[in-house]
């Protein structure tokens, strides 16, 4: 059935442990803040109906866990993704630094077949603490580094607030709707791990 | 050495070019070239993969990928690993590091052994152990190919597998006995199998009189009846396919051999087998053996005859679970001194019951085998007063570090703060953490910085607040909770390694205990592309604490610590909860993200008393083929429990 409309949006959220992805991805579908949100364990994921103009699409939105440790494991559900959303917390150095190892690693495991132009979403949360005065990495930086990147669209966040949480994730479904038409063929829903690491035995991306 | 640079083949020209010299080296006979050979020198690659890396750091994205290759030079195969130039993934590689790691043109002579690790999550990875007794760091194969690897190596020097353990191949061993006999049993290893493919089924073992015509339609037979089209005669990747199983095929014929002698000598069948296993008399198991149907468990499932030993039987049993030990019956267990006469006594009536809540204080130290069952109350009282202040000598290796020393401490810091992060969200429904400023959840901080500085090499790593967590609250005491939370990392530790490889190697225990005790499901999961089995990562990682209330979760627990049926009774919990809901897996297509959303949505739903008793009828069903899926040195079996002259225990980072 080649004809099949896509209606299924993958989308993965990936940064340190910390940063608020779970309550980003909570805020977002769920309309709610907790304090209580257990570390992640593993990964688990949240879908929500999305409308662009008159089609429907369902966003499966994945939330992982962010120590580095369980970074292999994210062969098992990196693929198929349709855009990748980094987040760091403003008020954290070292979260904003490791984008770029959380960029390179999603496009490693996740191999996806146009790297250059895969959409990728940055957030920067936590804008609300204390009102803003902890934070120490600025806007303009990280604003830098996504224009350096392919101009990869750059939202300011807070979970807790709620503040930009509808406008990023409206985004980061245009992008991934955009990724996942542009392939033009279609994708099952679920992408044989299997056979695709077979085909790629040979090959060679360096 | 050989100046084998001269042969390195390092743009992608030259690729394909080797591949294609790579398989033709692989399909031709043995005989060709051996006797030639030592007049000119020509090398030639029989083995070519790109992105193979190693990772020089603890940290995954800090990677050196290259280019492995096997090479033959006159009589003698070599090995090479060449680094990309200009490719660093970190800046913290420096050049140097990358020409530290190269291995030049290794031969195989010098090679003792390789491991070969097949995680089902993450990539596989192989460990070389030079003759020497140094290993090479582990090498990833992120394209895959670890199999193909093994099997042109085994084309052209001796390489058999380990009795010991099946992921180790022995290079040019003939001093064991038994490998000696497996040896004899005519393993494949000329190159000629790729010219005649035989079947993978045991019949071709005993061929050697066949012709190669007949060896070849028996094979197409068989591909044709196994649905596939697809020619298999000249495939490098199903040559390999068929040499490895021929490879498990012996290895698996010695194995049950040995179960059957095993069996012969302590009578009829595999629960007496289980019986002899935990030394327990039969009559003390309160199910019987029946031919005919009274009540089946598995009546559901088609079994072959060849998975399962027990499709004629059934079993009965019928033993509730038990009210919680209480503290009159627990001083029962104890003599006058205080030791536990009879440890398998108690954790029998501990595995059947559980423990009363104000009575886990004391037994869970036993459980946790921070207090040994022969140790008395004086020589606890004693212990307990060295551990303290052995406590506090640790905490205060971080309690000293000052500001100025922390800002240039950054490792420190940054775990620090990942405890702390995590602490504030483990577990605060529960009274006894709610509530801002609670002391208890200071407490859990620092026992975790305290463990992360008395196993630093660990660290911190996310869920082991929620290991601790029941720990502090049945122990009310900070430096018993830190050993006792010592004791159990023990047994737990290696799921935190960096590679992964304790939970690795759980689910693939899983894997291999649901293609026995369940086959259908575990032959939907295979169609579903669900073997990694990594729906259940979090179930394994922290021992089910998410998926029960806490109440539960320590009951559980203290049911898992006995060890009573099996040290890997956890396993078999795994299996009967995907037992109880196989009927809506399968029913409902659940295909990997609907599984994984579904298992995950099933905590706080299962019902603990019936699944420990599915469990237990599992393991004891599964009995000696239960155990045998369960490789050795999987957790939470204690590391130095193993005999063999090789280190199983995975602990790779040493390597
Ligand atoms: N003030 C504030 N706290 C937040 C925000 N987002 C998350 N948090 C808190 O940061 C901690 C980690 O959040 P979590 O979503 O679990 O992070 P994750 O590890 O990235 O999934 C929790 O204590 C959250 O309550 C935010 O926008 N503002
Ligand atoms: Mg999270």
């Amino acid at each position: 059935m080649p004809s099949r409309r896509r209606t299924l949006l993958k989308v993965i959220i990936l940064g340190d442990s910390g940063v608020g992805k779970t309550s980003l991805m909570n805020q977002y579908v769920n309309k709610k803040f907790s304090n209580q949100y257990k570390a992640t364990i593993g990964a688990d994921f949240l879908t929500k109906e999305v409308q662009f103009e008159d089609r429907l699409f369902t966003l499966q939105i994945w939330d992982t866990a962010g120590q580095e440790r369980f970074q292999s494991l994210g062969v098992a559900f990196y693929r198929g993704a349709d855009c990748c959303v980094l987040v760091y917390d403003v008020n954290s150095m070292k979260s904003f630094e490791n984008l770029n190892n959380w960029r390179e690693e999603f496009l490693i495991q996740a191999s996806p077949s146009d790297p250059e132009n895969f959409p990728f979403v940055v957030l920067g949360n936590k804008v609300d603490i204390d009102g803003g005065n902890s934070r120490v990495v600025s806007e303009k930086k990280a604003r830098a580094w996504c224009a350096s990147k392919g101009n990869i669209p750059y939202f300011e966040t807070s979970a807790k607030e709620g503040t930009n949480v509808e406008e990023a994730f409206q985004c980061i479904a245009k992008n991934a709707l955009k990724s996942g038409e542009e392939e033009e063929i279609y994708l099952p829903d679920t992408i044989d791990v299997g056979a695709s690491s077979q085909q790629r035995t040979g090959g060679c991306e360096c | 050495m050989i100046e084998i640079d001269l042969h390195d083949l390092s743009d992608d020209a030259d690729y394909a070019d080797s591949m294609q010299q790579g398989s033709a080296s692989m399909t031709r006979s043995d005989s060709s070239n051996r006797s030639s050979s030592s007049e000119q020198v020509v090398a030639e690659i029989v083995y070519l993969k790109d992105n193979v890396a190693i990772h020089p750091t603890q940290h995954a994205w800090e990677r050196i990928r290259g280019r492995l290759k096997l090479i033959k030079q006159g009589g003698s195969l070599l090995m090479t690993w060449i680094p990309y130039e200009g490719q660093s993934s970190s800046a913290r590689l420096s050049e140097k590091d990358k020409s530290l790691y190269t291995i030049r043109a290794v031969p195989f002579s010098d090679i003792r052994s390789i491991r070969r690790h097949t995680p089902t999550l993450g990539w596989q990875y192989a460990i070389i152990v030079l003759s020497s007794g140094l290993a090479f760091p582990p090498l990833y194969f992120y394209n895959g190919g670890l199999k193909e690897f093994l099997a042109t190596i085994k084309q052209h020097v001796f390489l058999v597998r380990s009795a010991e353990d099946a992921n180790i191949f022995l290079v040019n061993d003939f001093q064991d006995p038994l490998q000696r006999t497996l040896s004899s049993l005519e393993l494949p290893r000329a190159v000629s199998v790729a010219n005649r493919p035989t079947s993978s089924v045991a019949r071709s073992e005993s061929s050697s009189s066949r012709t190669d015509g007949e060896a070849l339609d028996k094979n197409s037979t068989y591909i044709q009846q196994n649905g596939r089209q697809r020619q298999k005669h000249n495939d490098p990747r199903n040559l390999s396919i068929q040499v490895l199983e021929k490879f498990s095929l012996v290895t698996r014929f010695a194995r049950e051999t040995k179960s059957q002698l095993l069996r012969e000598s302590h009578g009829d069948g595999f629960i007496s087998n289980a019986m002899r296993k935990h030394d327990k008399k039969p009559n003390s198991y309160s199910f019987a053996v029946e031919s005919n149907d009274v009540h089946k468990p598995f009546e559901d499932i088609p079994v072959p005859a060849e998975s399962l030993e027990y499709d004629k039987l059934s079993l009965v049993w019928g033993k509730p679970r038990q009210p919680p030990l209480g503290s009159k019956e627990w001083s029962t267990f104890l003599d006058s001194e205080g030791t536990v006469t009879d440890s398998e006594a108690l954790r029998k009536r501990i595995f059947y019951g559980g423990v009363e809540k104000g009575l886990r204080k004391e037994v869970w130290r036993f459980l946790l085998g921070y207090h040994s069952y022969d140790s008395t109350f004086v020589g606890r009282k004693y212990l307990v007063s060295i551990r303290k202040s052995e406590y506090e000598t640790i905490k205060n290796q971080w309690k000293s570090i000052t500001k100025e020393q922390a800002k240039r401490f950054t490792k420190f810091r940054e775990r620090k703060a990942l405890i702390e992060k995590d602490v504030v969200r483990t577990d605060r429904s529960i009274p006894f953490y709610d509530g801002d400023d609670n002391s208890n959840v200071k407490c859990l901080r620092d026992i975790l910085l305290t463990y992360s500085f008395y196993n630093f090499d660990l660290g911190y790593c996310q869920g082991m607040s929620d290991l601790l967590s029941p720990i502090l609250y049945v122990m009310e005491d900070e430096p018993e909770s830190f050993w006792c939370f010592v004791a159990l990392m023990e047994r737990l530790g290696p799921n935190f390694n960096r590679d992964q490889n304790g939970v690795h190697s759980q689910l693939f225990a899983l894997s291999k205990l649901v293609e026995l005790l369940d086959n259908p499901l575990h032959n939907y999961f295979q169609q579903k592309d669900c073997l990694n089995y990594f729906f259940c990562f979090r179930w394994v990682l922290i021992q089910f604490k998410r998926e029960f209330d806490f109440e539960k979760t320590m009951r559980l627990w203290e049911v898992l610590w006995t060890h009573y049926l099996s040290e890997h009774l956890h396993l078999y919990v795994c299996v009967a909860i995907l037992r109880r809901y196989r009927s809506k897996i399968i029913g409902e297509e659940m295909d990997f993200d609907t599984l994984l959303k579904f298992i995950n949505e099933l905590s706080g739903h299962i019902n603990l008393d019936a699944t420990l008793r599915d469990a237990e009828a599992l393991c004891i069903c599964a009995g000696e083929n239960g155990e045998a899926c369960i490789p050795p040195g999987t957790p939470p079996s204690l590391p130095f429990e193993i005999t063999s002259m090789y280190n199983q225990q995975d602990d790779d980072d040493v390597l």
